[in-house]
């Protein structure tokens, strides 16, 4: 744990001490988007085994997040499911990985981005994505910083083929990204 | 302008406008304000629903932090022209997005207590509060301020409105209510108009017109009612004045018809009374003008008689006697004619003076003794001793007792004839009663009822048998009547009669010295008159009277002066002082009156007793001169000699007694009950 957060503030910030207070407030509000996307998307019936079965966020790679996730989803329910955060790692979580309903995929694994959408991209899992050009190559949503902001991107396409349904209201905020070319060239 | 005194037109106008103009301002004012109130509500609904919408368009970009979003969100407002402001606020309270029209501010914070969904009105404007939610969790309020254009819209157009249509409806209701007012006021302005002209013009013909049934057309009804009851009084009261002015007319007609004829009985009056004084006047002349000669008459018979008596040739002396009678019987009538024609001229005085009852009644039954022998009668007299004097007319008293008893006499043969005299006291008066009583043929009921009335006797053949003149009684009683006495009858035929007549004891009138007083007067003359103290002076121009009077008083023992006229008689009188002078009234130098002026005026004749002696009868006036007696001719010798011898005894019994004793005094007395029916029995 001390390892991932280490690894986040080196990543992301120059001064440890202040960067580490930056970073954790960016992903306290990307925390919050996670949870908001969740309300403005439906999923397929058949995304869930029972119909109190909580929605899983999966965290795949280092986890920049740490407690502030949990913090947000703790006691939150959404047509009446729990929200339950788990860690993964790629190659050893793959079980799991299909198995979340939402798949935050850390920048620390950008080289396995096309490899997780191809492995994931007809199942209903909303991916997450924070690299540049996730959601060109296939990623449902991407976060974006635009002047300190955090902004996220669609793929509606992606969406579709993950038989997802996305609210209007999100895709109206949104930055709309078509399927293609992005993708394929960085595949 | 009062209202109370507005007309009834107007007043009903008026009415009918405030009615309607009220009712409707009214409705109108509270439609508006239902209307304004359920239209805020509705735009504050409007402006919640939009909240809403916007809150939940806006809920995402609240809850992904987007203020690009947001504003645009609340850009999107810019087509309300209402809203003149907006703006999202974050769970902290802080703006997060706004947008707003030119001017207007928003406030930097939210207001507290604003956690909920909510609006209110704040000076003109409405504010908003809606709370903006992502799947039930609140992210942010929105805030909305609206200036309510449209209700401010509103209300100006909907007060436009209802200006324009309370000004409609007025003109309307006025319109209409000036014609409809007219249902009512228009009998009751006919009804006035009728009224007027009645009462102005006094014309109660008029009808007022009914226009309907209601009130106004009964009142209308009433009131023509009474004008007709009006109009039948007023006729008939013009019929009454019609009447009225007739009768008064009639009246007129009569009251002058009757003036007409009071005047002309007026006039017949005037004439009857003239022509009744005429004859009074020419009954007493002609009376005066038959004395004359009859006192010669008398006067010479008397004479002759007493004369042939004494040559003792008894026949002449019959005859004279006779003539004598008949002279005296002629002189009663003639006394009594005059007595009553002054009676109805209504000359008869009274002389009221105090003499002794019993005296009188001695002095009358002398006088009466004839005429008791005549029908052998017996006379009663009966007079108590104390009855003492009277006051009154002592020859009308004794008239009326010599007519009551020579009448009694008269009409009783071989019978009693009564004298009573008494003195009684009623409640108010003193009277002295005469009660005449016989015992003759009576009075019936019949014949008593005209007694005491002028030429009537109780029966026509009376006069043929007792003779008369039916006056005594009427005279009689006249002169009670007078001397405000009365007198009865009460008789029976065959039951004889008794008169009663009451007389006052003083009766009223002026009250004349009596005789009495001449002999304080004598007393002083008499010593000094004695060298004429036989004499006696008579003053008249009627050589008759002075022969007879000559003739007479010689015989009887005096020295008899006459005078043909008033100068010679005075001139006699101052040089022979006699004891009574004879003064006649009518002479043609001086009349009487001149001459008993003179003679009281002369201090040395004034004592002299003077006696008028004349035909003219006015005994008041000879007492207010002066005489001490008062005879009318024909004159009674008797009544002369008895007053002479008066004057002749005062003057001896006050003088000392010398002079010739009355010794021819008994033989008159007996000389005159030979020829009882000389002395004045009269009948009735």
């Amino acid at each position: 744990m001390v390892a991932v957060l280490l690894s986040l503030s080196v990543a992301v910030g120059a001064n440890a001490q202040s960067s580490a207070s930056a970073a954790s407030a960016e992903y306290l509000i990307k925390a919050g988007f996670i949870y908001n996307f969740a309300q403005l998307v439906q999923w397929p019936s058949a995304a869930f085994s029972q119909a109190d079965s909580p929605i899983v966020i999966g965290i795949l790679g280092t986890d920049p997040f740490g407690t502030s996730i949990d913090r947000v989803v703790e006691n939150k329910k959404l047509d009446g499911r729990n929200l339950i955060v788990k860690r993964l790692r790629w190659s050893k979580d793959l079980k799991d990985l299909t198995e979340c309903n939402i798949l935050f995929i850390s920048s620390s694994e950008k080289e396995h981005v096309a490899d997780v959408i191809n492995m994931v991209k007809w199942l209903p899992i909303l991916t997450i994505g924070e690299t540049p050009g996730f959601a060109a190559r296939g990623g449902i949503i991407n976060l974006t910083l635009e002047d300190n902001k955090v902004r996220f991107e669609v793929n509606i396409g992606a969406a579709k083929q993950a038989n997802l349904n996305i609210s209007s209201r999100l895709l109206a905020l949104a930055k709309i990204v078509p399927q293609g070319a992005d993708g394929r060239k960085s595949e | 302008m009062n209202l109370q005194s507005l007309s009834i037109k107007r007043k009903l106008m008026l009415i009918t406008m405030l009615t309607s103009s009220v009712a409707l301002i009214l409705s109108s004012v509270s439609f508006l304000i239902y209307d304004l109130m359920s239209f805020r509500r509705q735009l504050s609904q409007d402006l919640m629903t939009q909240a809403e919408i916007i809150g939940f368009n806006s809920g995402a970009a609240m809850a992904f932090k987007d203020e690009t979003a947001a504003t645009a969100t609340l850009s999107a407002l810019k087509a309300k022209d209402d809203i003149v402001a907006a703006a999202l606020y974050s769970p902290e309270g802080k703006v997060f997005a706004h947008y707003f029209q030119a001017g207007k501010s928003l406030p930097s914070m939210l207001p507290s207590g604003s956690q909920k969904n909510f609006y209110r009105f704040d000076g003109g404007y409405l504010q908003v509060f809606q709370q903006v939610t992502m799947n039930g969790e609140r992210v942010g309020t929105l805030y909305l301020l609206s200036d309510m254009r449209q209700w401010n819209i509103r209300v100006k157009r909907y007060t436009g409105i209802i200006v324009i249509v309370v000004l409609l409806c007025s003109s309307l209701a006025l319109l209409l209510s000036s014609r409809l007012q007219k249902l009512i006021s228009k009998p009751i302005l006919h009804l006035e108009d009728t009224m007027r002209m009645v009462s102005s013009n006094k014309n109660y013909e008029v009808r007022a017109t009914r226009f309907y049934g209601d009130e106004i057309g009964r009142l209308i009804d009433g009131f023509n009612t009474m004008l007709s009851e009006i109009q039948l009084r007023d006729s008939a009261l013009q019929r009454a004045n019609n009447e009225l002015q007739t009768s008064t007319h009639e009246l007129e007609v009569e009251i002058i018809h009757r003036k007409r004829t009071q005047d002309e009985l007026l006039t017949a009056k005037q004439a009857a009374e003239q022509a009744n004084r005429a004859k009074s006047a020419f009954l007493a002349n002609m009376s005066h003008e038959l004395r004359t000669p009859l006192n010669a008459i008398i006067g010479y018979s008397e004479m002759l008689e007493e004369e042939v008596q004494d040559t003792e040739k008894i026949s002449n002396v019959r005859d004279l006697q006779k003539i004598q009678a008949a002279g005296k019987h002629l002189l009663a009538l003639i006394n009594d004619v005059l007595d009553l024609s002054k009676i109805e001229a209504g000359k008869m005085q009274l002389h009221i003076e105090s003499f002794d009852i019993a005296e009188m009644i001695e002095e009358m039954a002398t006088t009466l003794k004839p005429a008791i022998a005549k029908n052998a009668n017996t006379f009663h007299l009966q007079i108590p001793e104390n009855i003492g004097a009277m006051g009154g007319d002592a020859t009308k008293v004794r008239q009326i007792l010599l007519n009551l008893l020579s009448n009694a006499c008269k009409f009783t043969d071989h019978g009693t004839v009564s004298l009573d005299v008494d003195r009684l006291t009623t409640a108010s008066q003193d009277w002295i009663r005469f009660r005449v009583s016989d015992t003759g043929i009576g009075i019936s009921a019949e014949q008593q009822e005209n007694l005491f009335q002028e030429f009537t006797q109780a029966d026509i053949s009376i006069s043929r048998k007792y003779g008369g003149t039916g006056l005594g009684l009427a005279i009689s009683h006249r002169f009670v009547q007078l001397m405000k006495g009365r007198i009865s009858v009460e008789s029976a035929p065959g039951q004889g009669s008794v008169f009663t007549v009451h007389l006052p004891v003083q009766a009223a009138g002026e009250q004349i010295e009596t005789l009495p007083s001449a002999q304080t007067t004598s007393s002083e003359v008499s010593s000094e008159a004695k060298p004429g103290a036989e004499t006696i002076l008579v003053i008249d121009d009627d050589m008759a009277v002075r022969d007879l009077m000559s003739r007479s008083l010689t015989k009887l023992g005096f020295r008899v002066v006459a005078a043909a006229g008033g100068e010679e008689g005075l001139r006699l009188a101052k040089q022979l002082r006699p004891l009574v002078i004879t003064l006649d009234v009518i002479m043609p130098d001086w009349d009487g009156w001149t001459v008993l002026n003179k003679l009281k005026a002369d201090s040395e004749l004034a004592a002299i007793p003077v006696i008028m002696v004349t035909i003219v009868d006015n005994e008041a006036m000879g007492r207010d001169l002066g005489a001490s007696s008062y005879l009318i001719k024909p004159v009674d010798r008797e009544r002369l000699v008895t007053l002479i011898e008066k004057h002749r005894a005062m003057r001896f019994s006050t003088a000392t007694k010398a002079g010739v004793p009355p010794a021819t005094w008994p033989s008159k007395t007996q000389k005159s009950s030979k020829k009882p029916e000389l002395v004045g029995p009269r009948r009735h």
